[in-house]
């Protein structure tokens, strides 16, 4: 009698869909955070170990303990310790890694780290290094996708010379291009290196600040000039390749809600797209993804003008931070995409096969991004220790964090610390969704985003999909908005201390506090039961 | 049956910058709260009490940390993801302390040291987060002026109570930037 091994192919139901062994045996997860755990679940979920690094501030994090192994790295600045190339190349030697993930952020977009890492005879996961250099440049990127036939945002395609003999040249461009007009860096990106610049008066002033600043920043002080479309949605497609050259596009992505360029909400996909805008988008992207021989994960950006055209910003040659919307459109892990990639593979025939149905989406997704931030004080960081601590969960509903109640927020790295994402079978439902979801959020010790998302899922131009880069500003009053509940606060608060010491303390009682910094006592307990039973009969 | 008496509330987070404190009657509310931090708050069902205009319906909110303050308390409440610590204090004592340091900034309780800028600048780093315990000596913050970083570090032993600023603010000679309990 011969018997068949469960999930082989001549079994009569094949177990699994996409038959592969693990991509690689250990890799090295390069960053901190929800990323950093995220990684290392996908790295399980196939079978291949995973190492941490952490800083002194991490010891004790998700990620270290979610990994099979750790290494220590520096103290808590990052640059003393995730922004050390040859301190996370030592790790990944010394602890028997094949590959790299360098997740988001730190030094995900550095070519030199990528260059590192390959000299070192490992294995990057992501686009290879020379991508990252050619398509890091905004400006060669800018050419690349001209050349691809795919329309960027109106603008030069090479560098802005400050010379005095070429300053009449340049207000003469300033001025076809139309004012006001955006001065961008090169080297710049996210963001970051840009300036406005309304008056042509201002452009000569504007290039030399921008270009000092430039060079400052990012060691590079080349800019240029670009049209400023507004408003404009920013609507952005996810990229997979190979090594044989296929690219495909795995859908887009709206992230419209922003504030100083920073995200907040994101979506999958963009809201209000016909087929055909859509097929064109993706075949755009695609064309610029080719002509870039892009290798493993990528995101093209495109502004979304109020006409309905699509206009070529940039290329980002890493993980995004809203990855996970468009995995939950299309049912795929794009983190075990990328291990198999870097290890050789070729696109999966699952992606493709997600990849061939994205023009047709079936699903919507939402993520807010949960930052310990105060959103009445201009989203300023306000790093803490978490009290309590509960994220939502049932059925729809995907959480990416690392924070446990207890954790104190580090103020070295960035204040995000949770993504909550929705998904239903359409916007209507993933909205009604994330509503449920923002109201299952307990949170006590830091301040965060959350009343900010709670507006927004409760706003009508939000659900009427009426966007653009300009909606917070237009729509959000934090300190109105926090100022509206401070009475019920003040009530909460005197009523407390009244219940208390009524409750027969002649002086204020000892209060007992757990290691979530809850408050427990005897007193309080007694009365909350006895007014609880009185208040709702079981 | 609470009996209405004056205390102060002082919030100590208030949008203003400075902290915003008001005197409110005792009376009209009620809170049951549970293990977890669940609480209900609602008016008193009492006619000699009607419930305050404009505050309808019960509420519910979180409660968070709540500590001895001096002869007062500290409150910790959340409501709609919106973070309140409070001070709550009897009126009358507060009003005493209040004129006796007359200082206008004073949280109404024997006091947070205040951490000054001793120059003008931009904060680099921030080194501590509110709770952090520190000594004499701990690295709090960095301050760039000048083309130099200045370290500021803890003149005492204690407790951070509030973080001011943030990294990349510019501040002025005298500017408050954190607390130290």
């Amino acid at each position: 009698m011969t018997t068949v091994a469960a999930g082989t192919r001549s079994g009569p139901t094949s177990l699994r869909k996409d038959e592969r062994t693990p991509p690689f045996r250990r890799v090295l997860v390069a960053n901190r955070g929800e990323i950093a755990l995220r990684i290392v679940r996908a790295c399980h979920d196939v079978g291949t170990e995973a190492v941490a690094v952490y800083s002194d501030a991490d010891a004790g994090a998700a990620h270290v303990r979610a990994a099979d192994d750790a290494v220590r790295i520096g103290p808590a600045p990052a640059a003393e310790s995730y922004l050390r190339p040859q301190a996370i190349i030592d790790a990944a030697l010394g602890s028997g890694c094949e590959a790299v993930h360098p997740g988001y952020g730190f030094l995900a977009e550095r070519a030199e780290f990528a260059r590192l890492v390959e000299d070192a005879g490992l294995r990057w996961v992501g686009p290879s290094a020379d991508t990252i250099a050619a398509v890091g440049d905004k400006l060669a990127a800018r050419r690349l996708a001209t050349t691809a036939r795919v329309p960027v945002v109106p603008g030069m395609v090479e560098p802005a010379r400050i010379r005095p003999d070429a300053l009449d040249d340049l207000v003469a461009v300033g001025r076809e291009i139309g004012f006001p007009l955006l001065v961008k860096a090169s080297a710049g990106g996210g963001g970051r290196g840009m300036r406005r610049v309304a008056d042509p008066d201002e452009l000569v002033r504007a290039l030399s600040a921008g270009a000092a600043e430039a060079e400052a920043a990012f060691g590079d002080a080349t800019v240029y000039l670009e049209r400023e479309v507004r408003p404009a949605r920013h609507v952005e497609v996810q990229l997979l390749g190979d090594a044989s050259g296929s690219v495909v596009a795995l859908g887009e992505r709206d992230c419209s809600l922003q504030r100083r360029h920073q995200k907040l909400i994101e979506e999958a996909p963009a809201p209000g797209l016909d087929p055909e805008q859509r097929r064109e988008l993706h075949e755009m992207a695609v064309r610029i993804g080719r002509a870039a021989g892009l290798v493993n994960a990528a995101t093209a950006e495109f502004l979304l003008d109020p006409s309905g055209r699509f206009w070529f910003l940039e290329v980002n040659t890493r993980l995004q931070v809203e990855h996970g919307v468009t995995e939950l459109v299309a049912d795929v892990d794009i983190v075990v995409e990328q291990l198999y990639i870097a290890g050789g593979a070729e696109l999966s025939p699952s992606l493709v096969a997600a990849a061939g149905m994205a023009t047709e989406p079936t699903r919507h997704a939402i993520e807010v991004r949960l930052s310990a931030e105060d959103p009445s004080a201009a989203f300023a960081p306000a790093p803490a220790r978490v009290g309590r601590w509960r994220m939502p969960a049932g059925p729809g509903v995907r959480v990416d964090t690392a924070v446990e109640a207890g954790d104190r927020i580090p103020p070295d790295y960035d204040p995000l610390i949770a993504k909550i994402m929705t998904v239903g079978p359409d916007r209507a439902a993933a909205i009604a969704r994330m509503k449920r979801a923002l109201d299952e959020v307990e949170i006590t010790g830091i301040q965060t985003t959350l009343p900010f998302h709670r507006f927004v899922f409760r706003d009508a131009t939000f659900i009427d999909a009426e966007l653009s880069t300009d909606w917070v500003a237009e729509h959000w009053d934090g300190p109105g908005e926090r100022r509206a509940r401070r009475e019920t606060a003040r009530r909460a608060a005197t009523a407390l201390i009244e219940s208390q010491e009524d409750a027969g303390a002649t002086r204020p009682v000892s209060l007992r506090k757990d290691s979530t910094g809850l408050t427990s006592a005897s007193t309080w307990r007694a009365t909350g039961r006895r007014v609880a039973t009185e208040r709702w009969p079981r | 049956m609470p009996s209405p008496r004056r205390l102060r509330v002082v919030d100590r987070a208030a949008d203003t910058g400075q902290p915003e404190a008001s005197d409110t009657d005792a009376g009209g509310w009620e809170i049951t709260v549970d293990e977890r931090g669940h609480g209900r708050l609602e008016p008193s069902a009492s006619d000699a009490n009607p419930a305050p205009a404009g505050v309808k319906g019960d509420h519910v909110v979180l409660v968070g940390r709540v500590d001895e303050a001096g002869a007062g308390h500290t409150v910790e409440i959340v409501v709609d993801g919106w973070r309140f610590e409070l001070s709550v204090e009897e009126a009358a004592r507060a009003e005493l302390l209040a004129r006796a340091t007359r200082n206008r900034d004073s949280v109404a309780r024997s006091g947070p040291l205040e951490i000054r800028a001793i120059i003008p600048g931009r904060i680099a780093v921030i080194a501590v987060v509110p709770g952090d315990r520190v000594v004499t000596g701990d690295s709090l913050l960095v301050l760039e002026a000048m083309k130099m970083q200045n370290e500021l570090r803890a003149p005492r032993d204690g407790t951070v109570g509030r973080l001011l600023v943030a990294p990349g603010h510019t501040v002025e000679l005298g500017d408050v930037l954190l607390t130290l309990e």
